[in-house]
């Protein structure tokens, strides 16, 4: 039960906390918002799917990088909706840096002559 | 709890969430133009499993254990239900194992766990003393106790307590003036009931000026129970006089209802110590200060520890012991008990933890029973397993679940085990102590369940399920799935090889423990039966006594003598009577003296029980005078002559004639003690403790001026009842105030048979809950063992095999775990007996009646209880068995 969705998290975990923190920069959201934002920016190329953010979304929120409220919508629904905390704002900082290293690093490995050729 | 509701608010939020979620995608793609079912149907497949992504998104909570337990448990409820039979046999099993320990745990909390029945009772301790070294000291009632100096001198110096209060307990009084009945109280230091907090609901406590001098302030407080049985309510006996012991009293007040003091035995009433003189005539305890007679109970603030108590006591204890060169005093203290004295717990822990193990080897039993119903269904089950590990379940998991069910168990078992034990148990020892010996004291036992006892109750509950619980799961959880799934278990005839095993070694256990229970039992009968059919070696049904304690009555030597004087010459001419003797102890009175003699030509002491008798004495009780002569009227006066017993004739001088042997008593204050001389042998007699003849024993002749303390011994002809009316007309024409009671030697022996009476009931009881259990348990496992082998015994029957040759291999079968039960019980009741042996009812550890009786017994009753399902197999049809399954 479930290990194809568990499978995925561990997947895009480091990549989808990120995003998270990311789209929660510009303010607060719920998380229908979140993926959206997240589907928007990507320009229609990452679909986050529930069984991956939902359980992102709680544990983040347990580690205390987003905090969460409960709202009322313009139709009267409570809304649970997530901010980032200052934690987050520092956390988002690293896993940035931390992406941007990755990223590098694989640049480099997927294109070993151009790096040769730079130094 | 908290927890619960806590993961009972995140589970409606997260509902709250995700139906917030769908209702968002469901709204954009009704903006985009799907019609609104259309819009909600995609939105849900976008989704995915609603159920699946809230169960992953629990996970993150971190409360999976919580989440399986509640799966597990209900789970564990659906199987149980589904087998009611078999829960309902487990559950009643699992009730009487836990009811009847937490039953008797309740009596051992109510004697010795439970504070005292006072208000904040946390902040009272007990304070005892402990000499080391050889001290000589006085001692009444117990040698952890105080003298009077001693406890002034911890009261005014200590800095601990709010208040130190102390009381002698265990005051015998006789309650005179028309209202004659033996009492038990307490002489008290007068800020008792201030420093208890326990005012009297009517009139006053002491105050300081009752205690300011010796024998001035005759007061008295009483109790409820006394105030409304004895004096019936009277609202008017405040501020009047009661006789206790001859010493009129005033009553200034009346004990709140249920406060009976801080003893097990109750309370009466309560005088200022310093009436002790006044109240027990010819002993002054009071200014000896080298007596240990008081208890002392002290009150400390909230906030000051037992070390701080004892560093401080321990200051003044060093220097009292200054004072008295030699001795070296440690203090004990400890919240306060009701039984909670050095030297009674020293008697109470022994005898508590057999009575505990014994009520333990019960639940022990009923756990071995549900383990075998536990590991029978268990290869029942075997598919459904099979099935749950090859789905992926992991063995760990599984063992937990099937934990849970056995926990389920117990906890039904357990609560309606301690529900029967809390509604019961009170009503059993009502029931026990109205069938103690008459003129046992009242007893103030609070058996009603604290927290101790719940937390004992829950504990034993747990660990009971644990214990029957873990073996068959992690047995059954061992599975080869292939053969499990293809249903092969039915055809290996009594499942695997090592759960037949393991079902034979809890067989096995059960008779062994019921072995034990039972052969304890057998012992103990055999032992009451000859307490029972004793020869005391004298005269108990024509002889009756009467004790005339004159002394604690105000009475001088000569007006006892008077007093005795008449009495024994008007109750000689009573028709039916044909001697009348005195003795300072009647025989079996449980009232000895003993001392230390000087037998010249030995280094060592001797120690000896010793009475004064009359010259009528031998002949009113019957024990002949075997060698020399009895003792004539004179003898007093001549010299001191002793009249031994046999064996103490023959242990002090083996092989020789004890006839005019010489010994001492020990010399007092430097001068030598009383020369005696051997006059006379009489017959051996358990006059000392029933069924023991050989006590060391002496008579010596009593002057006829030793009056003040001593039994009347009557030899009679007819009716007690009418001898006892007689005399006590002639005692109260004397003297009204004297208490008379004529009883039949013969009841002195039930004093020493009542104990053993209620062990042996208790124990009889015990083996024979054992022996249902373990019977049910080989029952259990004989006709579940024929039932999976019907088919293989189908076969044996379908190629010519003779019914009852099957039946004598299944029975065969079944008797090999209960014959080695019954060996490993029998070996381990033999090392065990001991035990009971010395309990001392003329008991004999290796009785061999018992021990060849019990066994065959127990062995018949199991071979019975296989029969009855073995029996099944004659009447197997092999064409159906064939067809089983």
């Amino acid at each position: 039960m479930g290990e194809r969705y568990r499978n995925r998290i561990e997947l895009l975990q480091g990549t989808l906390d990120l995003l998270i923190l990311q789209t929660l920069l510009w303010g607060p959201q719920h998380g229908f918002g979140i993926s959206r934002s997240i589907r928007a920016n990507s320009g229609e190329l990452l679909q986050v799917d529930a069984g991956s953010l939902y359980p992102a979304l709680h544990r983040l929120e347990k580690q205390k990088w987003i905090g969460a409220d409960w709202q009322i919508s313009e139709n009267k629904q409570e809304v649970k909706v997530y901010r980032l905390t200052a934690a987050g704002r520092k956390r988002l900082t690293e896993e940035r840096s931390r992406w941007q290293q990755i990223s590098e690093a694989i640049g480099g490995v997927l294109n070993p002559a151009k790096k040769e050729g730079a130094s | 709890m908290k927890q619960w509701w806590n993961w009972r608010k995140r589970e409606k939020e997260l509902d709250k969430e995700i139906q917030h979620h769908l209702r968002m995608a469901a709204t954009e793609r009704e903006e985009r133009g799907a019609k609104p079912l259309e819009a909600e149907s995609g939105a849900r497949r976008e989704f995915g499993n609603v159920g699946l992504v809230k169960e992953v998104t629990r996970d993150v909570w971190g409360w999976r254990w919580l989440e399986d337990l509640f799966e597990d448990a209900r789970y564990g409820l659906r199987v149980l239900s589904k087998n009611p039979a078999f829960t309902l046999a487990a559950v009643l099993a699992i009730a009487l194992g836990v009811g009847i320990n937490v039953g008797i745990f309740s009596v051992l909390n109510g004697i010795a766990l439970r504070l005292l029945p006072v208000s904040r009772a946390h902040q009272i301790l007990s304070v005892n003393q402990i000499f080391h070294h050889h001290v000589s000291r006085n001692v009444h009632n117990g040698s952890s106790m105080f003298s009077y100096a001693e406890y002034l001198d911890y009261r005014d110096h200590n800095h601990v307590f709010s208040g130190l209060l102390a009381y002698e307990p265990f005051v015998e009084a006789t309650l005179g003036g028309g209202h004659m009945q033996p009492l038990v109280g307490a002489l008290a230091s007068c800020n008792y009931f201030e420093v208890l907090d326990e005012h009297p609901a009517q009139g006053r406590g002491f105050v300081d000026s009752d205690c300011a001098a010796p024998g001035q302030n005759a007061v008295v407080v009483i109790s409820d129970d006394l105030w409304r049985g004895t004096f019936a309510g009277d609202a008017s006996l405040l501020g009047k006089q009661i006789i206790l012991n001859r010493t009129p009293c005033t009553v200034i007040g009346i004990a709140a209802q249920g406060f009976t003091g801080t003893e097990v035995v109750a309370n009466a009433f309560w005088a200022p110590v310093t009436m002790q003189k006044e109240l027990d005539a010819g002993m002054d305890r009071l200014s000896d200060s080298n007596m240990s007679w008081l208890a002392l109970l002290g009150r400390v603030a909230p906030s000051v520890t037992i070390e701080q108590v004892h560093a401080d006591l321990s200051v003044i204890a060093a220097r009292i012991d200054q004072s008295h060169p030699g001795r070296i005093t440690s203090l004990a203290i400890a919240r306060a008990t009701l039984v909670g004295r050095p030297d009674e717990r020293e008697f109470l822990i022994p005898v508590a933890s057999v009575v505990l193990a014994a009520f333990g080897l019960v639940l022990l039993i009923a756990c071995a029973n549900v383990s075998n119903l536990l590991l029978a269904r268990a290869s029942v089950r075997q598919k459904e397993i099979a099935l749950r590990l090859s789905m992926g379940a992991s063995r760990w998991r599984l063992v937990r679940q099937l934990l849970t069910e056995s926990l389920l168990l117990s906890a039904a078992g357990g609560v309606l085990g301690s529900l029967l034990a809390f509604w019961s148990f009170a009503g059993v020892a009502h029931f026990v102590i109205a069938h103690l010996p008459k003129g046992f004291p009242t007893l103030a036992l609070n058996l009603a369940p604290n927290f101790t006892v719940l937390a004992y109750a829950l504990a034993l509950t747990l660990l009971t399920g644990v214990a029957f619980g873990l073996v068959p799961a992690l047995q059954s959880s061992r599975l080869d799935l292939n053969t499990a799934l293809k249903g092969d278990g039915a055809l290996t005839g009594s499942g695997r090889k090592s759960g037949r095993v393991l079902r034979n070694v809890f067989v096995g256990a059960q008779i062994a423990v019921c072995m034990i229970l039972l052969l304890a039992t057998g012992l103990l009968l055999r032992g009451l039966y000859n307490a029972q059919t004793l020869d005391p070696g004298f005269d108990v049904k024509n002889t009756a006594s009467t004790f005339l304690n004159l002394e604690t009555l105000g009475f001088d030597e000569n007006r006892a003598t008077a007093f005795v004087g008449s009495l024994r010459k008007r109750v000689a001419d009573l028709p039916g009577v044909l001697e009348v003797a005195q003795a300072e102890s009647a025989p079996l009175s449980n009232d000895h003296s003993g001392d230390h003699y000087l037998i010249p030509g030995r280094a060592e002491k001797v120690a000896m029980e010793y009475n004064y008798v009359s010259p009528e004495f031998f002949s009113t009780v019957g024990i002949p005078i075997v060698r020399g002569r009895g003792f004539e009227a004179n003898d007093w006066r001549n010299g001191t002559p002793a009249i031994l017993t046999e064996s103490t004739a023959r242990r002090l001088w083996p092989g020789e004639d004890p006839l005019g042997k010489v010994f001492h008593d020990r010399e007092t204050g430097g001068l030598p003690g009383t020369e005696r001389v051997v006059v006379g042998v009489a017959k051996d007699a358990s006059v000392s403790k029933l069924g023991e003849m050989d006590t060391m024993y002496v008579y010596f002749p009593a002057a006829p001026t030793r009056n003040i303390r001593s039994y009347l011994l009557i030899r009679f002809q007819g009716n007690v009842r009418d001898l006892n009316n007689s005399v006590r007309e002639i005692a109260r024409s004397l003297d009204a105030d004297v208490p008379v009671q004529v009883t039949k030697l013969e009841d002195g022996m039930e004093v020493w048979r009542a104990p053993a009476r209620i062990v042996t009931g208790l124990s009889g009881a015990l083996g024979g809950l054992a022996l249902l259990l373990a019977l049910i348990g080989v029952y259990g496992m004989v006709s579940y063992s024929v039932s999976r082998s019907v088919r293989e015994i189908g076969i044996r029957m379908a190629l010519g095999a003779d019914g009852s040759k099957v039946m004598g291999h299944a029975l065969r079968q079944a008797m090999r775990p209960v014959l080695i039960g019954c060996l490993i019980g029998v070996a381990g009741c033999a090392a065990v007996s001991w035990v009971l042996s010395s309990l001392r009812f003329g008991l004999d550890a290796h009785d061999p009646i018992a021990f060849v009786s019990v066994p065959v017994f127990l062995l018949m009753a199991a071979l019975v209880a296989s029969y009855i399902p073995a029996r099944r197999v004659m009447r197997v049809d092999p064409v159906v068995a064939l067809r089983y399954e």
